[in-house]
């Protein structure tokens, strides 16, 4: 009877297949709060006082940052809000919503929803049923980072935070990687930094988790989460590449921790040699964010829109 | 005989064998061990289970591929 490498009880309730190691509930909870914990402080990621806003979409990964941020929260280390965005995108995205709402009120935090319709004019769904120019990912990131670094300045925030998880890190390093984004490259990490102070710092405190390991938390913890797949994702490059990322590591289970430790080793080079130093960045003409010249992407974007649903 | 839950879908499910463990459940459902958290009676298992009769399995998609 397989037992938990660590205590001995049998409720062995995850095998990690890259170390051998069995884990029951209470130790595999403790042990990824530990790792968690570790890496917000190798990565410097929070100091005493910040108010931290977590992008909470109601799914496995931003609910578990809720939750572990929560406890720098109930010991007065931090402050915390949440956000939730509303893409608009039907019979998928209201659960996530009602799920995040009911996550901050039991923690009796500040919770905004903020919906595209509202900000843009239009939904995901719009978008997606007027002859788009581009994937649903391609407008969905952008706008919603438009909206991200907004609230995060309107709900007063000094740093954002996301669920990025193990999985997504390594697809967004091999996505970049194969298409010769090297200037990207430079972009993925823990901690974003930017001289303009309009862009809020963003914090990844899952970086190092794998995805399954999210949601076996989650689902160990009895947290109410919104599970289901988006309905655009599967016409994505990067569903592509998760696919070719989870078919390796059958056979090779340490790949996402080497590349992904690979990366973080090559990382100071690569920003040495390739980060573009733009002037000194003035905001969009129109709606006033920082970091672009002329329009920024999400405007750039919204007139292509209009134009498609006027048409 | 065992009882297989997905999503709001129950269904009676015969026992193969005497070894029938959640990971042959798997593969004959061509579910990728990865993409899924399965319980067994309500509690959380590892696929190296062994399915018992009577048991209540669960199957819990957690990860969507591309």
């Amino acid at each position: 009877m397989k037992t938990c490498t660590q205590c001995g009880s049998k409720d062995v309730i995850i095998e990690r297949k890259h170390s051998g190691q069995r884990l029951c509930k209470e130790c595999f909870i403790k042990g990824v709060n530990k790792k968690v914990l570790k890496d917000i402080r190798k990565n410097e990621l929070l100091k005493k006082g910040d108010k931290v806003m977590v992008a909470l979409s109601g799914g496995k990964d931003s609910v578990m940052v809720l939750d572990i941020l929560n406890t720098y929260h109930e010991r007065n280390i931090i402050d915390l809000c949440a956000m939730t965005i509303d893409e608009g995108i039907a019979n998928y995205r209201q659960d996530g919503v009602d799920i995040a709402k009911r996550h901050a009120k039991r923690l009796g935090i500040e919770h905004k929803v903020v919906k595209f319709e509202d900000c843009f004019g239009f939904t995901l769904d719009d978008i997606m049923h007027n002859d788009p120019k581009r994937g649903a990912c391609t407008y969905c990131g952008v706008f919603r980072r438009w909206i991200i670094n907004r609230e995060a300045r309107n709900m007063n925030a000094t740093k954002i935070a996301t669920g990025h998880n193990l999985d997504d890190e390594t697809q967004a390093v091999l996505m970049n990687y194969l298409e010769g984004n090297i200037e990207n490259l430079t972009r993925i990490g823990p901690k974003t930094e930017s001289r303009n102070e309009k862009f809020t710092v963003k914090i990844k405190p899952l970086r190092e988790i794998p995805e399954r390991e999210i949601a076996l938390y989650v689902l160990a913890k009895d947290l109410e989460v919104h599970l289901a797949g988006c309905p655009y994702s599967s016409t994505s490059f990067r569903g592509e590449i998760k696919d070719f990322i989870s078919q390796l590591s059958i056979k090779h289970p340490t790949m996402r921790y080497s590349l992904l430790k690979g990366f973080d080793k090559m990382k100071p080079s690569i920003k040495r040699d390739f980060t573009k130093e733009f002037p000194e960045s003035k905001d969009c003409i129109e709606c006033g964010e920082p970091g672009s010249h002329g329009l920024c992407r999400a405007c750039v974007f919204k007139k292509e829109i209009e134009n498609n649903i006027t048409k | 005989m065992f009882t297989l839950i997905r999503g709001s879908k129950k269904e009676e499910k015969e026992i193969k064998n005497d070894d029938y463990k959640i990971i042959d459940l798997l593969k004959e459902l061509d579910l990728p061990t990865e993409t899924v958290v399965c319980k067994k009676d309500g509690k959380i298992v590892i696929e190296d289970t062994v399915i018992e009769d009577e048991d209540e399995i669960e199957i819990i998609q957690v990860i969507y591929g591309g």
